[in-house]
């Protein structure tokens, strides 16, 4: 989002600066600018940052209260917790890869398919379908979470990866369908006209004339169902287990928890630390495609 | 080129692999879901089970919060595990809504249940039928700082034995040592605070919770005299500040700091605090009650039982029964410095060159826990009227209302 605002500000700031230059005041207002994102990285980075230097701390020392910013002492001793932790941190990290990786690719083969139906064919009641489909996102999912669990449990799906993803892709397709939708109307009609002159099938339309145009879509789709399913707690402890299935999330609540509630705030923020990592570097992987497709609307 | 190659090192080590399967298939693998805080105590149990049958056993570490939702899930769908280790405390409830397997014939005849402490005995048993007993018990304590205690002018080795006696020392504690605070407890957390200020209460006769609509609540002196002890210390500044917001993250922190004089706390913290701040000399005592001599504990931790629906529950009462054993008792828990179930071997070797631990040891003699149904609801929830009444009491200063208002809403939720 922030990398959206950015984009977004940036040709403005530009207009702008030129303006302010030839009246001779450019060196204050880029001062001023430059003070202005410097204090909004600092506010961002801030809990990231803060998160690293307790992370790196000796586990004793993260735990005193009140905290303290520096560290007096530095060590991996909470890393190597939670690398440790049971079945141990690669084990829970490929459960994690493989949950994300299926939903991705569910989403996608249900979302495309669905959001190119919506918006370029004709069909009796499509709102109410739209509205249909987009109805899950009103319900609470803690509240589908027991009969999917009864469901899934009779099919054998449940303690299974694949079981798990249909979950995150349950829960995320909405969202995917509406987005996929918005992507597939933005294309200019007369496009898929040619299409039809040429001769091309619907589905040969979508392959070779659709598909490359919403890919910015299609990217933001899987990107935003990696970090759903990256980031899902409740269903994967519902539906998985064993040790050797839990992803990321369960290992990250297990690891922390001390007597009574109590925090191991080292590992902890040595957990959030080693969390975020795949999630920063999916986004900085995909996020040409993504922001390419938002300046892509502004040209037009 | 080299696919042939790999194609049949691949058939041979799956039909090798074939071959071996039945040679062990006798061995069973099970299956056992223990809470996050206590799989450590679990983990060594295992171990030694482990390292010595031929069956196996694999943990499952479920967080402490979750424990309630997963299990009540898993039973309605019939996808349970061979065991389970949770807090004892939910145990009424687990039995009442039938997810267990009944023990009485089994586990109920073995020679070693009857030396098992008695709140797990009481705590495992509904209808006259025993579902369960005692896996990782622990207990609550006093804890005090004898550093701070010395810098007061205070006896490091006579701890308080009334809650009087209590309060005096930690107002002696703030006035005579610079930048310390007589005492600490987790003003949001309501399990803390059962395990900690509530036998303080039921040291002096006090009922807590009611069992049904109309049954006693927050009933007997020692409920008022505890509330005033914590709410004098409050508005002299005797206890920190940030104890009003602690959900009980800070549980143990607070008192590592080194600048808190007293804490309930529980047995868990002797080895907390050996290994991680050997600088801090602390001793441990009985949570006093009102009068002298009335002392009393928490027994918490977690009990084992065979969920309803365990594919493997005649070797899991096994497991059960094994654990119960001297060797299990001793060589797993013992020896690792956690509590045995079996009061008869709380004077142990390992726990002799540690002193503090027999005092931890004694006080599952001399400690309950409460026997209700809904516990959660009454105790742990954000809004808990037990909770409530403390915050009330303590930071507002409305003590009867209070008391009262806790009373009537516990016998509103165990009348449901």
């Amino acid at each position: 989002m922030t990398a959206l605002a950015e984009g977004a500000v940036a040709p403005k700031v530009k207009v702008k600066a030129y303006v302010a230059r030839t009246a001779g005041e450019s060196r204050g207002l880029g001062y001023l600018i430059g003070a202005i994102c410097v204090f909004l990285i600092v506010v961002m980075m801030a809990p990231i940052v803060l998160s690293f230097i307790a992370s790196i701390k000796p586990s004793a020392e993260a735990r005193v209260s009140p905290p303290e910013y520096l560290p007096r002492a530095l060590s991996l001793e909470n890393y190597l917790k939670v690398y440790e932790y049971q079945a141990g941190l690669l084990s829970y990290l490929g459960n994690s890869m493989l949950v994300a990786a299926l939903t991705i690719l569910l989403c996608l083969l249900l979302a495309v398919p669905a959001g190119y139906g919506l918006a370029r064919f004709k069909m009796p009641f499509k709102e109410v379908w739209f509205i249909i489909l987009l109805a899950p996102l009103m319900i609470p999912y803690q509240a589908l979470l027991t009969p999917l669990y009864l469901t899934f449990s009779k099919w054998g799906l449940a303690n299974s990866h694949i079981g798990l993803a249909m979950v995150h892709t349950i829960l995320q397709l909405p969202f995917s369908i509406y987005l996929m939708r918005n992507s597939f109307e933005a294309i200019p009609k007369e496009v898929e006209e040619a299409s039809r002159v040429d001769g091309a099938s619907s589905f040969q339309a979508l392959i070779s004339i659709f598909l490359p145009l919403v890919v910015p879509g299609v990217v933001t789709v899987a990107l935003f169902a990696f970090i759903a399913s990256w980031n899902e707690f409740l269903s994967a402890l519902i539906f998985m287990n064993k040790e050797s299935s839990f992803t990321v999330p369960i290992m990250l609540v297990s690891v922390r928890a001390g007597r009574l509630g109590a925090v191991d705030w080292g590992a902890l923020q040595a957990g959030v630390i080693l969390s975020i990592l795949p999630c920063v570097l999916i986004y900085i992987l995909l996020q040409k495609y993504y922001v390419a497709g938002f300046l892509n609307g502004a040209v037009k | 080129m080299n696919m042939p190659v790999l194609g049949r090192t691949m058939l041979a080590l799956s039909l090798s692999a074939a071959l071996f399967v039945p040679a062990v298939a006798h061995a069973e693998t099970l299956s056992i879901w223990a809470r996050a805080s206590s799989s450590n105590a679990a983990q060594h149990m295992i171990d030694l089970w482990n390292a010595s049958h031929e069956d196996k056993i694999e943990l499952t570490t479920i967080p402490d919060n979750q424990m309630v939702t997963k299990l009540a899930t898993s039973v309605q769908a019939g996808d349970v595990p061979d065991l389970i280790s949770f807090d004892l405390i939910f145990m009424p409830d687990f039995m009442k809504a039938g997810f267990l397997t009944d023990l009485t014939d089994t586990l109920g005849a073995d020679p070693n249940q009857a030396k098992v402490a008695q709140a797990f005995r009481d705590l495992a048993s509904y209808d006259g039928k025993l579902y369960g007993t005692g896996f990782t018990p622990d207990v609550s304590i006093l804890l005090y700082n004898k550093g701070l205690f010395t810098q007061a002018g205070l006896d490091p080795e006579s701890p308080p034995k009334t809650v009087a006696e209590l309060e005096k020392f930690a107002m002696q504690i703030k006035e005579k040592v610079p930048g310390a605070y007589g005492y600490y407890f987790s003003g949001s957390c309501g399990g803390c605070n059962i395990f900690t200020q509530a036998p303080m209460m039921w040291a002096s006769g006090a009922t807590l919770l009611p069992t049904s609509g109309d049954a006693p609540a927050m009933d007997g002196t020692g409920v008022k005299e505890v509330l005033t002890m914590l709410r004098n210390l409050w508005t002299a500044g005797a206890i920190p500040e940030s104890a009003e917001a602690d959900t009980g993250a800070n549980f143990q922190a607070t008192f590592e700091t080194g600048t808190v004089g007293m804490q309930g706390s529980g047995g868990f913290a002797i080895a907390a605090l050996k290994a991680n701040h050997p600088e801090i000399d602390f001793g441990i005592a009985p949570l006093p009650g009102v009068n002298e001599g009335d002392a009393s504990s928490f027994v918490g931790g977690d009990v084992i039982a065979v969920p309803k629906g365990s594919k493997n529950a005649a070797k899991a009462i096994e497991f059960i029964q094994w654990q119960l054993t001297d060797e299990a008792q001793l060589n797993a828990l013992a020896k690792n410095l956690i509590l045995p179930s079996r009061s008869d071997l709380a004077d142990n070797e390992y726990f002799k060159a540690e002193p503090r631990y027999i005092t931890t040891a004694k006080a599952v003699g001399i400690g309950k826990t409460p026997y209700a149904f809904k516990f959660n609801d009454m105790v742990n929830a954000d809004q808990s009227p037990w909770l409530t009444m403390l915050q009330t009491a303590v930071f507002d200063g409305d003590i009867d209302g209070a008391i009262e208002a806790a009373r009537e809403t516990m016998r509103g939720i165990a009348a449901q």
